[in-house]
């Protein structure tokens, strides 16, 4: 059975081209427009990968992270920023919140399968 | 201090303060609209070759194609060439969709012009609100006050302006990102 992305971004364009990508790779992906619509979704339906932006409205990538920790389900769940930030201040935040790794954009479609990959096979 | 030397050292912490503002946040601007025309030039470049390349690869094909479609046979090279589109044509779509990327980091890039520029106009509005309350008949206690309220009233607006306008894009070129694992 394939193996389902939460994808969480502000940027509709954005969305489509990591749910092209991903699909195209045989995963399913469900999108979020942010972190609370993303907090929604991933209570709704237990995901393989949490893959999120940092900078939204209403939620952050990283108070998104912070609560899906919270949250049983999502303690061991692949989560990876995937966010224009590049500081290391901000992957050191995310780290402590929770991450799994850090991507910064643009993403290559090629290199961001490659990861997926190796997160979740 | 003599009143007049009073009044002017606080007109002149209120000038200086609103060129140092106005200059701070205008080489910001100016910055970010420069890296926005880098990220749109490099955007376009980038999408129209692999947009042409896409193009050719197929036309390139198309003979072979049309020959196949018209139940001919085909040699062993045009079916080597024609297994090997899909690849070619994948990797253009990826590269597009690398560069397609420009709109999210230019529209940050332009969210942050657009609030630093809002910024700037409260920022003169405050001055001007200040400036109506000056009468031409005021003794120059009562400037020196108002003086010392609007730089505090300046200052602390700038503060916050400052502070809902980090910088999230660094980004120069639209070459594909670090990736890391913790």
């Amino acid at each position: 059975m394939a193996k389902t992305i939460l994808a969480v971004d502000d940027s509709s364009s954005l969305r489509q081209m990591v749910a092209f990508s991903l699909k195209a790779a045989g995963y399913q992906v469900v999108e979020a427009v942010d972190g609370q619509d993303g907090l929604d979704k991933a209570k709704q339906q237990t995901v393989d990968l949490v893959l999120t932006d940092q900078n939204m409205p209403r939620m952050d990538g990283l108070q998104l992270i912070k609560l899906l920790r919270e949250l049983p389900a999502y303690q061991k769940t692949p989560i990876l920023m995937l966010t224009t930030e590049s500081s290391d201040e901000m992957k050191s935040k995310g780290r402590a919140a929770g991450a799994n790794g850090w991507l910064v954009k643009p993403f290559d479609p090629q290199r961001l399968i490659e990861v997926v990959k190796k997160v979740i096979g | 201090m003599t009143r007049k030397k009073i009044l002017g050292s606080h007109v002149k912490r209120l000038m200086s303060g609103v060129a140092d503002h106005g200059r701070q946040h205008l080489t910001e601007v100016e910055t970010d609209l420069i890296q926005t025309g880098l990220l749109l030039e490099e955007a376009i470049e980038k999408l129209s070759f692999n947009f042409m390349a896409i193009h050719k690869a197929v036309e390139a094909e198309q003979a072979t194609i049309t020959q196949l479609l018209a139940g001919g046979e085909i040699s062993e090279e045009q079916r080597t060439q024609l297994a090997a589109l899909q690849g070619q044509v994948g990797g253009y779509v990826n590269a597009a969709i690398t560069s397609l990327q420009f709109q999210d980091m230019t529209s940050q890039l332009l969210d942050r012009t657009l609030k630093r520029v809002t910024g700037l106009r409260e920022f003169l509005s405050t001055m001007s609100a200040h400036g109506a309350e000056m009468l031409p008949d005021s003794d120059n206690e009562e400037i020196v006050d108002l003086l010392g309220k609007v730089s505090m009233a300046l200052a602390v607006q700038s503060l916050e302006l400052r502070s809902v306008l980090r910088k999230a894009v660094s980004q120069q070129h639209l070459e594909s990102g670090d990736i890391e694992l913790f």
